[in-house]
């Protein structure tokens, strides 16, 4: 395979650079420029200024037709008067591979997303997950150097897309192309990138890997936008090394370096809700609040506490079983420990 | 239960009349006469051989040959234009396409009359042809517009990260997958050229004769039973189009 490592600037000041073998995934909500990106990268969109390369060759202005990258369309796009053997032979037509190769490589690949049996099949005669592995292997038959996939798994109902998430990640690994994805859904984003690039109002927010996104994300919009959210304002204080004055709630502990960092500075302060315990008198966590609770949601294996400090808004997400002390109504205390927070410097 | 009933009556009444035509053809009278009196197929020998009833069909079909391709023509184009691009204005573009189903055909008729007339096109096949294919304009244009706005441009753009440039992903993706509403739009533009009479009547003079316009002298002048044929196997024809059309047309749905 060749090498190469893609780079993309786009119009709206989005600088990407993309490993090789990497599995990317473009996040944000709809509008957010997520799909613009990936159109351009797969040449239906042209930059109006800036470049995109891939192993070191400027892409910018060639044709989508011209360029060896593969896209999965989110309804599938699969052509309605071919066979599925057909629909997947097509790119090699189209760039003529060896003849005697063609039926061969078709093969392979309808094993490699389990559609063998189906190959003689019309599209139309197949569920919305079978179609949609029909798209990916049209998408992978012809080698491309990256493989884009559009909100792929968007029109699935829940129980096929997490299995299709795993399906595709098997897949990844053991094709180890590149991959460019796009979707509005974090769950998917977390569980399947190595990196997450998220997207909001045509601008880049944070490129990192899930772990360091969902825990020290750049932006309060970040914060906000993948996973659930606890978010206080404050400012760091420079009297008193490692604390910070939460707005309506007081002095907190935090990390000292963050704190060193930002010294002075007004902050935006992460906690998420699963970072927070309920806590006895007894018990010694720098950082309490008396939290009242509003609405329980309970899901069996956690309990979601809604509740109020204040004019502050809390969640709280404890594992097991709801305790006898978590009643509408009630109030508990609620703690975290020093460093379970996360400081964004506020502009 | 009711419902049924009135749409099964309702059916009867509209078709009754046209049915009647087919027992009639059979018939042994040497005038229209129902029920007939015997049974033979003499009038269809008749039709079979007299040159006075091949030539006008023969005619019709030419006719409604080239005012098919000529409507395709004007149409496609049109239709692509219509449903894939923005452009001001749009909605009088609609409106002049769907103009000559709102224009009452006699009205129609006299301004080609005198148009074509200039263009030294009346009584020949081409001005019947051209006339015919502006009639049939706005239901090819309404089949084709609807196929259009169905079809997926996504499946383009697979073709096309497929490694097709823009004329195979035509040949390979766009024109089979619209194959079936393209056909029926033409269908239906040869359909209504075919059982045209007042723009032939108008237009054809003596040179071109269309069956329809032979089938209005006939019945005119002399009340010949051969009309009863010429009837049963235009209704025939008629709902074989139709049935062609459905088929199609569940072929098409069935892929989008």
């Amino acid at each position: 395979m060749k090498s190469y490592d893609g780079r993309v600037n786009a119009v709206d000041g989005i600088s990407l650079e993309i490993d090789k073998g990497e599995f990317l995934t473009l996040l944000g909500p709809s509008g957010s420029g997520k799909t613009t990106t990936l159109m351009m990268i797969a040449g239906f969109e042209e930059p109006s200024s800036g470049v995109i390369e891939l192993g070191g060759e400027d892409l910018t202005r060639r044709k989508p037709y011209e360029r060896n990258i593969g896209v999965v369309f989110q309804n599938y796009a699969l052509f309605p008067h071919m066979t599925v053997e057909r629909n997947v032979a097509f790119p090699l037509r189209m760039r003529a591979f060896p003849r005697s190769q063609q039926a061969e490589r078709v093969r392979e690949i309808l094993d490699l997303v389990g559609l063998r049996r189906f190959a003689d099949k019309h599209p139309r005669e197949l569920s919305g997950g079978q179609q949609q592995r029909v798209a990916l292997a049209r998408g992978l038959v012809f080698n491309p150097d990256v493989l884009l996939l559009d909100e792929p798994l968007g029109a699935l109902d829940k129980n096929l897309r997490e299995q299709m998430q795993v399906e595709l990640k098997r897949i990844h690994r053991e094709v180890g192309i590149t991959m460019v994805y796009v979707t509005h859904d974090q769950t998917e984003a977390m569980t399947m990138s190595d990196r997450i690039a998220v997207f909001s109002h045509g601008t880049l927010e944070q490129t990192a890997p899930p772990l360091e996104v969902y825990h020290r994300p750049r932006s309060r919009f970040v914060g906000e936008f993948i996973g659930d959210s606890n978010f206080f304002t404050g400012r760091v204080d420079s009297g008193a090394p490692g604390h910070v004055e939460l707005d309506g709630v007081g002095p907190i502990e935090a990390d000292a370096d963050a704190c060193r960092r930002l010294a002075g500075a007004p902050v935006d302060v992460l906690v998420r809700p699963e970072r927070l315990q309920l806590v006895g008198d007894s018990e010694l966590l720098a950082n309490r609040l008396a939290v009242k609770i509003g609405v329980i949601v309970n899901y069996g294996d956690s309990v979601l506490i809604i509740g109020d400090a204040g004019r502050q808004r809390i969640r709280i997400r404890i594992a097991g079983a709801q305790p006898d002390a978590v009643r509408e109504g009630a109030t508990v205390m609620v703690a975290w420990k020093a460093g379970d927070e996360h400081l964004i410097a506020r502009s | 239960m009711l419902p049924v009933i009135l749409a099964v009556l309702g059916a009867l009444f509209l078709l009754a009349p046209i049915l009647v035509v087919v027992p009639m053809s059979f018939s042994t009278a040497i005038s229209f006469a129902f029920p007939p009196p015997g049974y033979w197929l003499g009038y269809y020998a008749k039709y079979f051989t007299s040159e006075e009833w091949l030539e006008p069909t023969l005619n019709s079909f030419v006719i409604a040959l080239g005012a098919m391709t000529f409507t395709m023509l004007l149409v496609v184009p049109a239709a692509f234009g219509y449903v894939r691009y923005r452009f001001r204005g749009k909605t009088l573009v609609n409106l002049l396409i769907m103009a000559p189903l709102i224009v009452p055909h006699v009205v129609s008729a006299l301004a080609y009359y005198g148009f074509l007339g200039r263009a030294k096109l009346t009584g020949t096949l081409l001005g019947v042809m051209v006339a015919h294919g502006m009639l049939a304009v706005p239901v090819a244009f309404l089949v084709i517009s609807a196929t259009l706005k169905g079809y997926d441009q996504n499946l383009e753009k697979a073709a096309m990260s497929s490694g097709a440039g823009p004329f195979r992903t035509f040949v390979h993706v766009t024109l089979p997958v619209l194959r079936p509403g393209m056909l029926v739009g033409a269908l239906f533009a040869f359909l209504s050229s075919f059982n045209e009479a007042v723009v032939s009547i108008f237009i054809g003079g003596r040179a071109a004769v269309t069956l329809p316009k032979k089938m209005y002298e006939s019945i005119r002048l002399e009340s010949d039973p051969v009309i009863a044929v010429v009837s049963t196997l235009l209704v025939g024809a008629v709902v074989l189009g139709v049935l062609i059309s459905m088929f199609l047309r569940r072929r098409s749905t069935h892929a989008a």
